[in-house]
């Protein structure tokens, strides 16, 4: 079966919160997972303590914690990303982008 | 209530510019006013409270123009002013809001600001520096009660010994006394030794107790008050100031100085050490910012179980008692 690093949905209603978990493919999606990485918080966030035109220049930020080496680990024993997880860890510099078919 | 309105309480309809306008007029027990021909106590059923000056408008004008445009530090202008420095802090952040306020064209309850501050004592821009001095708008030297001062504690100390706030703040926190060496170089140097505690290493302040029960020991009241340079300066006045108060004052200013400079430095260490641990990466094709932060997976982190809650995330098997009936969410505390 096999392994795969996704997301976990916590929070309350309209308040998610995502665990970045390592679990087996077919258990539930909030199940006890083998290992929990890292958090992902979808909801963008002002940065804050800057001067009036840092402000205007700023992105809203989404906050994500990530254990690189056990993602690195995982990664190299043959755990398959899911999608959404794919993005973060492309971002974080950990693998290659996802090649997407043309239609 | 109509009777009393236009008996006795039509004395209050209309106050006096610079006049207090308290209940407390009426009774000519309560009359008395204080040295700068104040009425400070209002209520006449609660003869404790005192009403406190607030800031006057040029006062707070002046600490704006000092922090903002002379770009002087707000520790710096808390005690020329005699002002705490949250207050400090909290009058540029208001005079900053009305200054948008009046960009924006909103419309701002002048009229009613100037009724109240004439009807309230109030702290004065005064022409003399050392009128700040002798006569502060607030205590800036209070200390708040350290919780690990509570206990009454009988400790035994020989009678050859100097047993000063050092020797105390380490008696309360249950460290070891220091060797005799090192407490008599202490002594001999106080300055020295204040300025090497709030301006050195935080990291190198010792901690006693193991584990969870860690705790750094209390560092002397000297160290701990907003303003240590003061004390130096105190020292330094009683014992050269009869003799060289120019001196004294260039002492103190290259304190302020080399107080600043060092706060600098921390901030810029701590900015870097942000920027370190946190990669940042704004993708094209994004409208945001994703903000990689460290996490730890480890045997110490998540402990034996799996439960540990140093662990990352949030925890399997632990129940959240968020909605549970009693559950306090109000802050109880608020740290200083």
């Amino acid at each position: 079966m096999v392994v795969r690093i996704r997301l976990a949905r916590f929070g309350n209603k309209h308040k998610p919160v995502y665990n970045i978990v390592v679990a087996q493919a077919r258990s539930a999606r909030d199940s006890r997972p083998l290992e929990v990485i890292g958090t992902f918080n979808p909801i963008p966030q002002r940065p804050t303590g800057l001067s009036d035109e840092e402000a205007r220049a700023a992105r809203a930020y989404k906050d994500i914690s990530l254990d690189r080496s056990r993602a690195k680990y995982w990664l190299g024993v043959g755990a398959q990303p899911s999608d959404g997880v794919w993005r973060l860890l492309h971002m974080a510099g950990l693998i290659e982008a996802k090649k997407v078919p043309n239609k | 209530m109509f009777k009393w309105l236009n008996a006795q309480g039509s004395e209050f309809k209309h106050h006096t510019p610079g006049e207090t306008n308290y209940l407390s007029k009426l009774d000519p027990k309560l009359n008395e006013k204080n040295a700068n021909g104040i009425l400070e106590k209002p209520f006449p059923l609660n003869l404790s409270f005192r009403s406190e000056p607030i800031l006057s408008e040029d006062l707070r004008n002046e600490i704006y123009n000092r922090v903002v445009r002379m770009q002087r530090s707000v520790r710096g202008v808390s005690v020329e002013l005699g002002v705490d420095m949250r207050r400090v802090a909290a009058v540029v952040r208001l005079v900053e809001l009305e200054n948008k306020m009046k960009e924006q064209g909103k419309s701002l309850a002048i009229p009613y600001a100037r009724a109240i501050h004439e009807m309230v004592p109030t702290t004065p821009l005064y022409d003399d520096a050392r009128e700040y001095r002798s006569n502060p708008h607030e205590n800036i030297n209070d200390l708040p009660v350290h919780r690990l001062t509570d206990p009454q504690i009988f400790y035994p100390v020989s009678e050859s010994r100097q047993f000063n706030r050092i020797d105390a703040g380490r008696a309360f926190s249950g460290a070891p006394a220091l060797l005799h060496r090192d407490a008599a170089r202490m002594a001999a140097e106080p300055d020295e030794t204040i300025r090497r505690i709030t301006q050195g290493d935080f990291r190198q302040i010792e901690t006693v107790g193991k584990g969870e029960d860690e705790q750094q020991v209390l560092l002397p009241a000297d160290a701990r008050i907003p303003h240590p340079h003061l004390i130096a300066n105190d020292r330094n006045r009683i014992s050269h100031g009869m003799t060289e108060p120019g001196l004294v004052r260039t002492k103190y200013y290259k304190r302020l100085d080399q107080e600043m400079e060092v706060d600098q430095k921390r901030k810029e260490r701590a900015q870097q050490r942000r920027e370190r641990t946190i990669h940042k990466v704004q993708p094209e094709n994004s409208r945001f910012e994703f903000r990689f932060r460290d996490a730890v997976v480890s045997a110490q982190t998540t402990g034996a179980n799996g439960r540990g809650s140093q662990a990352p995330g949030h925890r399997y098997g632990v129940p959240s008692y968020d909605r549970k009936k009693g559950q306090v969410k109000i802050p109880t505390r608020v740290k200083v």
